[in-house]
């Protein structure tokens, strides 16, 4: 083991800094306030900083380590150029304050991506602003929130959510004020129509859903859903975890949605960083725009004079919307991701539609495949598509039911055995509505033989002998971690001996 | 042609064994009427080296702070972030992983984040630190319901906080949104004439929810009257405190008088400014806040033979447990950014943070000196300041401002965006990376200025 807080060298050497620019003077700071015992920092040199960090690392799994299949995460590779060019100092050494003339490259690259999104999600105006797609939802159910205040439709104080969501949507519509509505699905994991319309009505404000949903199958029926919520006055929430399967081919918009957020770091490949940091842009119709947290880029065509400094004939200029919510960042979101996620998008351009069909036929392959090495190895009986379905979209569920009743191997005994052959296992017990679901994506950045191989290793688990699948992980960097006993001993600082 | 996808020209293979002729057939559950009928109507696609050609020439077109003397603080500060922390930091494992569902092959993340947990604690002189929100405003806003969380049922003015009145209005605007949907009241604190709190005036705050002031204040102040406001609010109260995280090498823990809260902006140790994001809001808090706080909480345990191991704790308070009655709906959060924060903590280590406080402090009062020798330029506030004060200039600031740019400098912040009313004062800051040259050029145009100010005048 390698411990941060067992470093504890000379004083100063990690790295030496220049001399103060007076270093004769003692600084004046009010007695009272004299840092009285300094933080219990450890002291390490650089190469032995250099050296736990790298141990860390080898400790941890990554797209980069191997196949990452974690369901509703979307974990496609992320191109390295894109952190070569989130490190040019006109990005890194930027700051929001500066006046607009200052960063016309960084508002030309704000006013496309907000154009893309806008095409893609079928949306008129977008902010850049929400830093995580939870933030997003947060953000667009404020706009639809003041929306309805501005018309006088304080009575809209519920949220409708289906109960296969993702946990955020009535988080954060909680969060906002919104009583929450939950309807059940239907037995295949499919909105349920009647339920819909059986709670939709004057108090409704909006209905937050995804589509493709959390089982990823296409909801068909969103018109409906959609035509349902708007003729009870309400207004339509895309959630756009599952953008990835939809790209070019369909959008929220054509499906009668008000509002929508993206995860860039999902969809346009924002490295996920072990937990963030995200973007979660939103994207909204016409009449929901003048809520939209400000500013926002804008730009009108340069005049003769001006031309000549411009990056692309067009002065670009932040706007504030007229009624907008305010802030949910202090700054203009993470730009940092936005670039990036630019740099993405330049990848592939009008060409997106492609990224979502691999996506999909991904998907399709991998549960195919899995099916036909189940099927080879005599384990098929063992576990259940998730829901019944000729096609899924960017990802799908499986049920370990069957393997749990006959030979009591759970969906988290598969998921432990997959890591002892150098996989990330799916998401696991999500959503709710699958008993001892496995929510499987691969992303379109998988090759045909890791798919296959992958299904292999799918079945050899199924295979193994439950007593030593109950064992497993054993090849891990630790076994299977204790969380009773975290929550039971909390111990969420180092130790010190003093204490 | 697009280079991402490893499949490329074996769709039809791949098609054939599932029984499909055409990628048409994977689609044929989304009805034709919500189809796109025709290509997106966007650009084509681009190699590397035309991707890296137009950021090149984009990013270009912005005015880098490094690139000429610069001022302007206010929130966000440019200090030295050494070239370990960028070469770990791309380190795939770190990188390309996700939040640690499966804590035996994420020990790494894990182990990392617990001990950001531990570093945030001991600089800010509190037992329990989360692993990061998404900037400081939001890590402000958060304090502000936890706090009302917390205290609202013994509380004689239930449901109100108090802020402090010179909270920069874009940070207000988060705490609003933030707040309104639980039906809080945010009144103001009124700070005095030379910009440190109104100590007369905290009364109004007791029986409260909580108070958030800043310390240093966004005026630069070092406010000492900061050290008695928990005896004046008493235990039922929330104290919160905004930081700014290198101020800690001299300044003590808010923790150490009294700060039930502490919050900040975990920016200026371990990433560059970014324009405003990714950055990290730290949030650090007393053992009474633990089951009410937001945010993810790595925590030491064992695995199955005993040996030591980390794993996400507390889970329960979160949206993917708890869904609508979670205490924050907060899911991706600053990971990586607060993993640079741990790199730089750790190479700095105690004094490292001490002399880079003293740094930020020195080249601040050398600015000082030197602009209040500056005819027609007059210091503010006549109190201590951290990194950055108040000037006044001849004329209006944001004219000044124009001037300075003009002439290649950027000047600070103009006040007047942040108090409407004030139009004739900048905010100047001075970081570790603020040199000799740069503040007499500042120096050398606020004169020019000055006098012209006056002639025109």
């Amino acid at each position: 083991m390698s411990h941060l807080f067992g470093h504890n060298g000379a004083e100063g050497t990690g790295y030496s800094q220049p001399p103060a620019l007076k270093p004769a003077t003692a600084p004046s700071i009010p007695k009272g306030l004299v840092r009285q015992h300094a933080a219990r920092w450890p002291r390490l040199s650089e190469p032995e900083m250099v050296r736990h960090y790298t141990w860390l690392s080898k400790r941890n799994f990554g797209i980069d380590t191997g196949f990452y299949p974690l369901g509703s995460c979307t974990m496609k590779h992320n191109p390295r150029v894109n952190e070569v060019i989130a490190q040019l100092p006109g990005i890194a050494d930027i700051h929001p304050h500066q006046p607009e003339h200052q960063l016309q490259g960084l508002l030309s690259i704000y006013y496309e991506m907000q154009h893309m999104l806008g095409i893609v999600a079928g949306m008129d105006n977008v902010t850049l602003q929400p830093v995580a797609g939870a933030q997003g939802e947060f953000t667009a159910i404020r706009c639809i929130q003041e929306y309805f205040r501005l018309r006088g439709e304080d009575q809209r104080t519920k949220v409708i959510v289906p109960d296969s969501a993702h946990g955020t949507n009535p988080a954060s519509a909680a969060m906002a004020g919104f009583e929450i509505v939950e309807i059940p699905s239907l037995v295949d994991g499919r909105m349920d129509l009647s339920a819909l319309a059986a709670v939709a009505d004057e108090t409704t404000a909006a209905m937050m859903i995804t589509n493709p949903n959390t089982l990823g199958l296409f909801e068909a029926d969103i018109s409906e859903a959609s035509r349902i919520v708007h003729e009870a006055g309400g207004q339509m929430y895309y959630d756009g975890a599952n953008f990835n399967a939809i790209l070019g081919i369909t959008s929220p918009g054509l499906m009668g949605f008000d509002a929508v957020h993206f995860n860039l770091h999902k969809t346009f490949s924002q490295p996920h960083g072990g937990g963030g940091p995200g973007s979660g842009p939103i994207g909204v119709k016409a009449h929901l725009a003048p809520f939209l947290p400000g500013p926002v880029a804008d730009r009108r065509v340069a005049t003769a004079e001006e031309v000549g400094s411009c990056v692309d004939g067009h002065r670009y200029h932040w706007h504030e919307p007229e009624h907008s919510i305010g802030k949910v960042q202090q700054w203009h979101g993470n730009a940092g991701a936005v670039i990036r996620c630019w740099a993405y998008y330049r990848r592939y351009g009008r060409g997106l539609k492609q990224m979502s069909e691999h996506a999909v036929l991904n998907a399709n392959y991998l549960r195919h495949a899995i099916h036909r090495e189940a099927k080879r190895a005599g384990v098929d009986h063992l576990f259940a598509d998730g829901a019944e379905t000729d096609v899924a979209k960017h990802e799908f569920t499986l049920s370990m039911q069957p393997a749990k009743e006959a030979l009591g191997v759970s969906a988290m005994d598969v998921a432990k055995g997959l890591l002892d052959r150098g996989y990330m296992a799916p998401t696991v017990y999500f959503p709710l509505v699958v008993p001892e679901c496995m929510m499987v994506e691969p992303t379109e950045t998988e090759s045909k033989d890791t798919l296959d191989t992958f299904a292999e290793h799918f079945a050899q688990v199924l295979n193994t002998d439950p007593k030593e699948l109950h064992e497993a992980p054993i090849t891990t960097p630790v076994r299977r971690v204790d969380e009773v006993y975290a929550a039971r001993n909390l111990c969420l600082k180092h130790p010190f001996d003093d204490v | 042609m697009v280079d991402q996808l490893p499949n490329l020209g074996r769709e039809l293979e791949m098609l054939n064994e599932m029984g499909y002729e055409s990628m048409e057939d994977l689609f044929a559950d989304i009805p034709n009427d919500v189809r796109f009928q025709d290509d997106l109507p966007l650009r084509g696609p681009q190699s590397e080296e035309e991707i890296i050609a137009d950021a090149r020439r984009l990013l270009g077109a912005n005015t880098d702070l490094g690139s000429r003397p610069s001022f302007l603080g206010a929130g966000l500060y440019r200090n030295y972030v050494p070239a370990a922390v960028f070469q770990l930091v791309t380190r795939g494992e770190f990188l390309t992983a996700y939040t640690p569902y499966q804590p035996e092959v994420s020990q790494g993340m894990l182990q990392a984040m617990w001990e950001f947990q531990t570093l945030i604690s001991e600089l800010l002189g509190l037992p329990i630190a989360n692993l990061s929100l998404y900037d400081g405003s939001t890590a402000a806003a958060e304090a502000l319901t936890c706090a009302v969380r917390v205290h609202t049922r013994k509380a004689s003015q239930p449901s109100t906080v108090y802020v402090s009145e010179l909270t920069p209005p874009d940070k207000m605007s988060v705490m609003h949104n933030y707040c309104q949907g639980a039906d809080i009241t945010i009144k103001t604190l009124k700070h005095r004439k030379d910009g440190t709190l109104d100590m007369d005036l905290v009364s109004e705050a007791v029986g409260s929810c909580g108070v958030y002031v800043e310390q240093p204040n966004p005026l630069g102040i070092m406010d000492e009257g900061l050290v008695q406001l928990k005896d004046i609010l008493g235990k039922n109260t929330a104290l919160i405190v905004g930081i700014q995280p290198v101020s800690l090498g001299v300044l003590e823990a808010p923790g150490h008088y009294g700060a039930d809260i502490v919050v900040g902006e975990g920016q200026p140790l371990g990433s560059p400014i970014t324009a405003g994001g990714p950055l990290y809001g730290i949030f650090a808090c007393s053992k009474a806040y633990l089951r009410l706080m937001p945010g993810r909480i790595a925590g030491r345990s064992i695995d199955v033979d005993g040996n030591e191991a980390y794993c996400l704790t507390l889970s329960t308070r979160e949206q993917h447990i708890r869904r609508h009655r979670a205490t924050s709906n907060i899911c991706t959060n600053e990971t990586l950014i607060a993993l640079m924060g741990a790199m730089h903590m750790a190479l700095l280590g105690p004094e490292g943070l001490n002399e880079l406080a003293h740094r930020n402090m020195m080249a601040c009062q050398l600015l000082k000196e030197r602009l209040s020798n500056v005819d027609g330029v007059d210091i503010v506030h006549d109190s201590p300041h951290f990194n950055e004060f108040a000037i006044r200039v001849p004329g209006k600031a944001s004219e000044c401002l124009a001037f300075l740019d003009d002439h290649g400098v950027t000047g600070g912040f103009d006040l007047a965006r942040w108090y409407p009313s004030i139009t004739d004062q900048i905010l100047v800051t001075a970081t570790d990376q603020t040199r000799l040259p740069d503040i007499e050029t500042l120096a050398g145009q606020l004169a020019v200025w000055s006098t012209h100010a006056e002639v025109s005048a």
